[in-house]
């Protein structure tokens, strides 16, 4: 048993115990005449448990959060410290070398070149309009782009020019036989991101016990040392809570008296947590927001933003391998927005009215016991998951959409079309717009039918002309929700859609979407940070906010309206 | 007397519309109908198509191999320890096995085939069983695993398109070294020959009228693409001719190629696979794959034509005529298919289940169900009972149904980014995949939470508060019990959606392929898992056909988990739901 599982049993007993010593510490003062006490026996164990409980619960949520970061940063730091003379040596070797110097020179001096180019456009295009040279500011651009490029270049020649003097002096160092941790502190500091990257994930796969992708010697150590800090950490807050909570107990329980207001004291902290409570969808709000817009702007600031909006070519693939600054254009989302655009609105041709008639018929039409047996059918297609969906479109309907379409003479059709991805959708939101449009339409109230039928209309004619438009933005509104919803819908569209990004208008044919573009970049075993996984995340910012717009009006448009009827 | 008269006038329109409108009040409800049975069509078609398509999972073909445990390969040691045993070749036990149920099988790549008609993982499990029973060392064993995934579709029919035909004739059969010379009395292969003589013809038809589609097309394109043209069309002829000549035959024999469906001759328990026929119709040559025990008498021999040509299969012609014998010994049989169900992932379809998967989705639920239950009911009381009205709460409020709208990929994100990244979680837990599906079921349960609270009439609290109880006393100790079936109902509605969820866990890393259930203990939170939605796609993306059955299984698993959890909700719902 691990040692924070023993710690959590501990502090189960901690409580239990303290509940226990309130309870009978409160009645033992009043001799057991508890109705001289302020508030009911109970309470006074309440304030102690709780009191006993929380503080040292916090504390081991907090260690289970960000433990695992600090063990981590902890040993990088130390092994860093360890290899500073090393680096020293590096550094010095580095300025001592006439090649480097020049490199180093180089790019000071593009450095200067762009910042120069970069204000002398700010100028040209601050100047009047009379006196605006266009082509002069084109030259300048044009200038501005090349040189970064340049830059660009030298930055990288530059940073391979570190690791390559790095490299060389790791396997002296290793011939010479320089302590591993050393090696493995001055690999740390002078490699770059991604190879520290698989180097520590690999050293927290031996420390865990697992198949590293490799064995050095330096792994090793840093998996010894993970886990000795990873031990002392534990040990350590495992050691705290308890203390925390032993002193919580003994406080409280010496503060109990008859007089002690204990009532009081539990109901101020338990609405104390019940607020904490409500906080945490805020938090997570912010949190949703704060991640996506920092990652966004890391990728904006390697492509603009305009490209990325507007751009007609999407293939991040081949943004990795060549120069990233000058392939902007395979970053452009239009592809994906035209994809799933049509993939939604093949959707809403199905779902809308399918939708929109069984709620009608379920409400105006129907027999209650018919009711009782339609609903449930439909509450069963609610909540089918959408893996099932998924496997269900492209195992079944693409297929037959497919055989339809070629023998209809399409000889293009495919089995991953955006046809069978919309159709299947559609399906999925049927039972969403049925059953928000249901409660919309019941909430019609009967007067304004039974006024329809005085005027000797029939029953169609009274939905048609007195209850749709009655309930017209209700609907629009849950309309509204099932489009965010059809946007935000991912697992049909992976399975079903296709990945490759078509800008058509063929629904026979495989386009991708917001969706299926996020879950290709962020999959599989990429853990460094490229544009290409920056990029999900500014998909994912856009898809939150066409989202959240899409809710924002709705919800307005329902409650609004449900106001006016209340 | 004009007034009745225009009241005559009304009535007459009135009466004259009265048809129309009355069809179009019909139409109006026909289509609502309509819409109606279409969802349930629509449902019936989704759980039946996937149901049908899941039925070969749940049987599987199992080889009960006789295998000989002998201690020097199984026990090199000899002490029976399990150190020992783990040093064991298992592999060469169930290779000797195979070699000792078909003595005639000889040469390397015959060998190789035959021992394909398992997998080699199976080793490990005869390992495990030795380790788990040391007394079976030195005994004779009947070791029962499953038939390879191809072989196990084959059995059901779904590979290839096969037929067997009785016949009655004799045979004379003439066994060479390399050759078997069989001759019939009657034309009994005359049949199958015209049948193969027809399909070459018809292919070479086809070829040499796809040359004069290119030709035609060459007139209308530029030099360098009539050029390429040209030249396909020129080999297609060149095929066609080659085809038609072979067609013919040669010697008196038509040759069968790798591309012609496989002709296989049964007799007294052995096998020849025809390479040559001739063509009288009477006879041939062929392999001989199984030979014909000497100790049999009877003349019924069966024509075994397997139309998918080898050449188009996973699975050649010798493993199917193995298998064929194995079944017809009674070796090979079919039974429940109990590794789908007590094994986890594995790369060989035969031997993977969703153990792993339903363990790491309980894993996964628990979590959620710690965190999301408790802060959700929490919310909703503050919200509903002692939140005051102003703008924060508002906030909170608008911000809650926002929620429950985002997208479910977006909290795969906030995984990703704020869990992984900023706080270092292992990825692919089932901590980590809890944490995120709390997140994302929380809004639901605060909702449902809030309106069942709602549905609790103030004169409950109020007669709480006239006799003295605290506000506070008054929600828990009376509020909170009435509510609680609604809020039953609605964690259960939003447990069984987080069930089901996929597309976040996909992000958060919960996609490995994991070949050891995890354990349900405290451990078993903080390692590696999968669960069933996620178990589905890694299937459904997988290359090998055999497992679209078992996705297919494991989604009516899934659906029968979700739908037995709707029911309960409806059933606790309908049990105590008061009309106040």
């Amino acid at each position: 048993m691990s040692v924070i599982s023993l710690v959590a049993l501990a502090l189960l007993v901690m409580v239990a115990g303290g509940f226990y010593m309130g309870r009978t510490r409160a009645i033992k003062q009043v001799a057991g005449r508890s109705s001289e006490l302020h508030s009911l026996p109970n309470y006074y164990g309440y304030y102690v448990a709780l009191w006993t409980g929380f503080p040292a619960l916090l504390l081991l949520a907090a260690y289970g959060l960000f433990g695992a970061a600090s063990t981590h940063s902890w040993t990088v730091a130390e092994l860093r410290a360890q290899a500073h003379e090393m680096s020293a040596q590096f550094e010095g070797d580095l300025a001592a070398n006439s090649e480097y110097v020049q490199l180093e020179s180089t790019l000071e001096s593009l450095e200067l070149t762009v910042n120069g180019l970069r204000e002398e456009l700010a100028r040209l295009r601050r100047a009047n309009d009379a006196d605006r040279d266009p082509h002069l500011i084109q030259l300048r651009l044009e200038e501005q782009r090349s040189s970064r490029a340049l830059l660009a270049l030298a930055g990288t020649s530059i940073e391979d020019y570190r690791t390559g003097v790095a490299t060389g002096m790791l396997v002296t160092a290793r011939e010479t036989g320089v302590a591993a941790s050393i090696r493995a502190g001055f690999f740390l500091t002078h490699s770059d991101i991604v190879r520290a990257e698989l180097f520590m994930s690999d050293a927290r796969k031996i420390a865990r016990g697992e198949t590293p992708s490799e064995l050095l010697p330096e792994l090793e150590i840093v998996a010894s040392r993970l886990t000795d800090h990873q031990n002392t950490l534990r040990n350590s807050v495992g050691l705290l809570v308890l203390a925390l909570a032993a002193i919580a107990l003994l406080w409280t329980r010496s503060q109990i008296q008859p007089q002690f207001r204990a009532r009081n004291n539990v109901e101020r902290l338990t609405t104390v947590l019940l607020i904490a409570a409500s906080i945490l969808s805020i938090i997570t709000t912010i949190g949703i927001v704060l991640s996506m817009l920092f990652e966004s702007m890391r990728f904006f600031s390697i492509i603009p933003i305009q490209d990325f909006l507007f751009g007609l070519h999407w293939s991040p693939q081949i943004a990795i391998r060549e120069d990233q600054l000058g392939q902007s254009g395979a970053f452009g989302a239009i592809p994906l927005f035209a994809g799933t655009a049509m993939i939604t609105l093949i959707a809403m041709l199905v779902a809308v009215p399918i939708g929109l008639f069984s709620a009608i018929y379920l409400s105006e039409y129907a027999a209650p016991k018919f009711r009782t047996i339609a609903k449930p059918v439909l509450e069963v297609l609610a909540g089918v998951p959408t893996v099932v969906f998924g496997f269900f479109a492209l195992l079944t309907v693409g297929p037959a959409i497919r055989a339809l379409f070629t023998s209809l003479g399409f000889e293009s059709a495919v089995t991953q079309s955006a046809l069978s991805a919309g159709l299947v959708m559609g399906v999925m939101i049927i039972p969403f717009i049925s059953s928000l449009s249901d409660d919309v339409i019941n909430a019609v109230p009967q007067s304004l039918r039974d006024g329809s039928y005085a005027m000797g209309a029939t029953r169609s004619e009274t939905v048609v002309h007195v209850v749709i438009p009655a309930a017209l933005p209700g609907i629009f509104g849950a309309v509204l929700l099932a489009i965010s919803r059809a946007i935000g819908e991912t697992m049909i569209v992976v399975m079903a859609a296709g990945q490759g990004a078509n800008l058509t208008a063929n629904p026979l044919e495989s386009v991708t979407t917001i969706t299926v573009q996020i879950v290709a970049l962020l999959t599989g075993d990429l853990e460094f940070e490229g544009p290409k996984t920056l990029s999900a995340f500014a998909l994912g910012l856009t898809l939150f906010a066409v989202t959240l717009l899409m809710n924002v009006i709705a919800l307005r448009v329902v409650q609004k309206y449900r106001e006016k009827y209340d | 007397m004009t007034e009745p008269s225009k009241k005559a006038a009304t009535r007459e329109i009135v009466e004259r519309n009265l048809p129309a409108r009355y069809r179009s009040e019909s139409r109006f409800r026909t289509a609502g109908i309509v819409a109606i049975i279409v969802s349930v069509i629509i449902l019936v078609l989704l759980i039946g198509s996937i149901g049908l398509k899941s039925l070969p999972a749940y049987t599987a073909w199992q080889i009960h191999l006789p295998v000989a445990l002998d201690q020097a390969l199984v026990d090199p040691e000899g002490d029976s320890s399990e150190a020992s045993i783990r040093q064991g070749s298992f592999g060469r036990v169930l290779q000797n096995g195979m070699r000792e149920t078909f003595p005639d099988v000889s040469g390397r790549s015959n060998m190789r085939s035959l021992f394909q008609l398992y997998t080699s993982l199976n080793s490990t499990r005869l390992m495990d069983q030795v380790i788990a029973d040391p007394g079976l060392i030195g005994s004779d064993y009947v070791f029962t695993m499953p038939l390879g995934d191809d072989l196990d579709l084959y059995l059901k029919g779904m590979l290839v398109e096969d037929r067997s035909v009785e016949m009655n004739g004799v045979l004379e059969i003439e066994a060479g070294r390399r050759r078997t010379n069989i001759q019939s009395q009657s034309a009994d292969f005359a049949i199958v020959l015209a049948e193969l003589q027809q399909m070459m013809i018809d292919e070479a038809l086809s070829l040499e009228s796809r040359a004069a589609a290119n030709r035609t097309l060459m007139a209308s394109v530029d030099a360098e693409e009539a050029d390429r043209l040209n030249e396909e069309a020129a080999r297609f002829d060149q095929r066609a001719q080659v085809l038609r000549t072979d067609a013919a035959g040669e010697n008196g024999q038509l040759e069968l190629s790798d591309d012609l469906p496989s002709v296989i001759v049964e007799f007294r328990g052995g096998a020849i696979r025809m390479n040559r026929l001739d063509l009288n119709g009477q006879g041939g040559s062929g392999e001989s794959i199984l030979s014909i025990a000497e100790n049999r008498s009877d003349e019924a021999w069966t024509l075994y034509v397997v139309d998918t040509p080898q050449a188009r299969r996973r699975i050649p012609d010798n493993q199917l005529i193995w298998t064929r014998a194995l079944v017809e010994r009674g070796i090979v049989t079919q039974a429940f298919n109990h590794y789908f169900f007590a094994n986890a992932d594995s790369r060989e379809p035969e031997l993977a289940g969703i153990r792993g998967a339903l363990n790491g989705s309980i894993l996964t639920l628990i979590v959620t169900l710690l965190l999301s239950i408790p802060v959700g009911i929490a919310t909703a009381i503050y919200l509903e009972e002692f939140a005051p009205k102003n703008k924060f709460t508002d906030l909170i409020e608008v911000n809650i149904n926002n929620l429950a709208a985002v997208p479910s990929i977006i909290f795969g994100l906030l995984g990703v980014a704020i869990f992984i990244d900023v706080f270092s979680l292992p990825r692919g837990t089932p901590v980590l995949g809890g944490l995120v599906l709390s997140l994302m079921t929380l809004p639901t349960i605060i909702i449902a939470t809030r309106a069942s609270l709602k549905a609790v009439p103030p004169s409950i609290r109020q007669a709480a508060l006239g006799v003295g109880a605290s506000r506070t006393q008054s929600v828990f100790h009376h509020v909170l019990p009435l509510a609680t079936p609604g809020i039953l109902t609605g964690s259960i509605i939003g447990l069984s959606r987080a069930l089901g969820e996929t597309a976040p866990l996909l992000m958060i890393g919960m996609v490995a392929f994991i070949a050891d259930a995890p354990k349900l203990s405290l451990e078993g939170f903080t390692e590696p898992a999968t669960v069933l939605p996620v178990q589905i796609y890694l299937w459904y993306s997988a290359a090998e056909r055999a497992f679209e059955p078992r996705a297919a299984a494991a989604i009516i698993v899934l659906l029968t988990l979700i739908i037995s959890f709707n029911a309960v909700a409806v059933y606790l719902r309908r049990k105590f739901e008061r009309r106040w």
